[in-house]
């Protein structure tokens, strides 16, 4: 795993956090592999604000369809790579 | 980015009435509804009614009180934080409606308003309005429905009367809401939507949308204590375009994923407590390419905040969309004052 995925994970724990309120975790130790749905609770609402941070954060767009196949931190993080390098 | 989309989601909730706005609203977000039909049987027949047309109707009742509390808990179990009650008529099965209200405390009723529900079932009860006494008469066979409603639901903090405009009813609403508002109690405003295979003359036109348009924002500006709605309700619910088209809807019966969001989690429930998913959406049988139905708006132009989320304009008519929505389904939640006066065109999806 490069360094660049490896922050990128760890700031996509963070904005998780921080908006939907997640306790007893830090973006240190939250498992990016964890099903965000099943494991986490994420719903589409808690997915769309997500993504409206990460656009933010990221100057990316999140396709409103592409909201189911972002199942876990570390998928996230490929995706929002995946558009940024498209974009280079 | 598009050249349009200039703001970051962060500038546009920095303002502190929107923030504020956002934060009422977000609190919400973990309702997840699903909808149930309580009986085949309605006290009255209305022309264009949705529970009448396709199998659903058939359904024989399961009226056990220990199988619908045994689905109830199981439902809870699964995640569902909302229940809508609805066809063909709750309020011919009280018990079973208490039923549900001990089991998931959140919910709303949809009911003609002829027979009173009892008060310890604390849902938001919505009663249906299809014009004036003389119209309700034609259509619904059924005298003094206004009358009679409004008396069973006097000072009744659950009530919110839902006015279901057809071509045929546009300016009766004017009648309809001055009482209502004289009485002390709220409205919020419908569109016919209709039914697969339905040809009659209660399908809108291009002519009844764009009056209908009209009168809602007068009713708006008239009657702001009284009508739940917003200037942007009414441009996702007059628009030529259904809901589908617009938002794409996200009910299961249009929706294939099953990862999230309702296609994940929303039922919907025949009175034999059966479903199906290729016809789960909150009006079953409606023809999709009509539906401009207020039940369905709620979740599918609520679940599209992302793509509304580009500018403050926007975002507020969104706001104004999704308060509007908690407003009318959801006991205890007061409507704030509409942040957006413009009528703003429904967005596309970022592609």
């Amino acid at each position: 795993m490069n360094n660049d995925i490896t922050q990128t994970i760890t700031r996509i724990a963070e904005i998780i956090i921080d908006e939907l309120k997640l306790e007893d975790v830090t973006p240190e130790t939250f498992d990016p592999d964890l099903d965000l749905v099943n494991e986490v609770g994420v719903d589409s609402m808690d997915m769309a604000t997500v993504a409206l941070f990460l656009r933010d954060e990221y100057e990316i767009q999140i396709d409103e369809d592409d909201y189911p196949k972002l199942t876990t931190v570390r998928i996230i993080a490929r995706y929002i790579d995946d558009k940024l390098t498209s974009n280079d | 980015m598009s050249a349009e989309q200039h703001y970051k989601f962060s500038d546009i909730i920095a303002d502190p009435i929107i923030r504020e706005r956002w934060e009422k609203v977000r609190r919400y977000f973990f309702l997840r509804e699903s909808t149930y039909d309580m009986s085949n049987r309605c006290n009255i027949r209305c022309e264009g009614c949705y529970y009448f047309v396709g199998e659903k109707q058939f359904a024989e009742e399961n009226t056990s009180e220990s199988a619908w509390r045994q689905l109830l808990e199981s439902e809870k179990k699964r995640g569902i934080t909302f229940v809508v009650l609805a066809g063909a008529e709750p309020s011919l099965v009280p018990r079973l409606c208490a039923v549900c209200h001990e089991v998931i405390p959140l919910g709303a009723i949809a009911t003609n308003g002829l027979k009173q529900l009892p008060r310890e079932i604390d849902y938001r009860v919505h009663i249906s309005v299809w014009g004036n006494d003389q119209t309700s008469l034609a259509t619904r066979k059924a005298p003094d429905m206004l009358l009679r409603q409004m008396a069973n639901y006097k000072d009744d903090p659950r009530a919110v009367f839902v006015y279901t405009f057809t071509p045929y009813n546009i300016d009766e609403v004017r009648q309809v809401t001055k009482t209502l508002a004289d009485n002390g109690q709220q409205i919020t405003f419908n569109m016919f939507s209709a039914p697969v295979g339905y040809d009659g003359p209660l399908r809108h036109t291009s002519q009844s949308l764009r009056r209908t348009a009209v009168i809602m924002g007068e009713m708006l500006a008239e009657y702001p204590q009284t009508v739940l709605f917003s200037p942007y309700n009414i441009a996702a619910h007059t628009s030529e375009k259904g809901l589908h088209d617009l938002f794409s809807c996200t009910y299961p019966r249009m929706n294939a994923a099953t990862d999230i969001g309702l296609g994940r989690s929303f039922r919907q429930y025949r009175t034999d407590l059966q479903w199906n998913r290729d016809a789960a959406c909150c009006v079953p049988d409606t023809d999709c390419r009509d539906c401009r139905h207020y039940a369905a708006g709620s979740a599918v132009v609520t679940a599209r905040m992302y793509r509304h989320a580009t500018d403050p304009v926007t975002f507020s008519s969104w706001l104004d969309y999704a308060d509007t929505y908690l407003a009318v389904w959801v006991r205890g939640y007061a409507k704030g004052p509409n942040l957006c006066a413009a009528m703003i065109n429904p967005p596309l999806p970022y592609s």
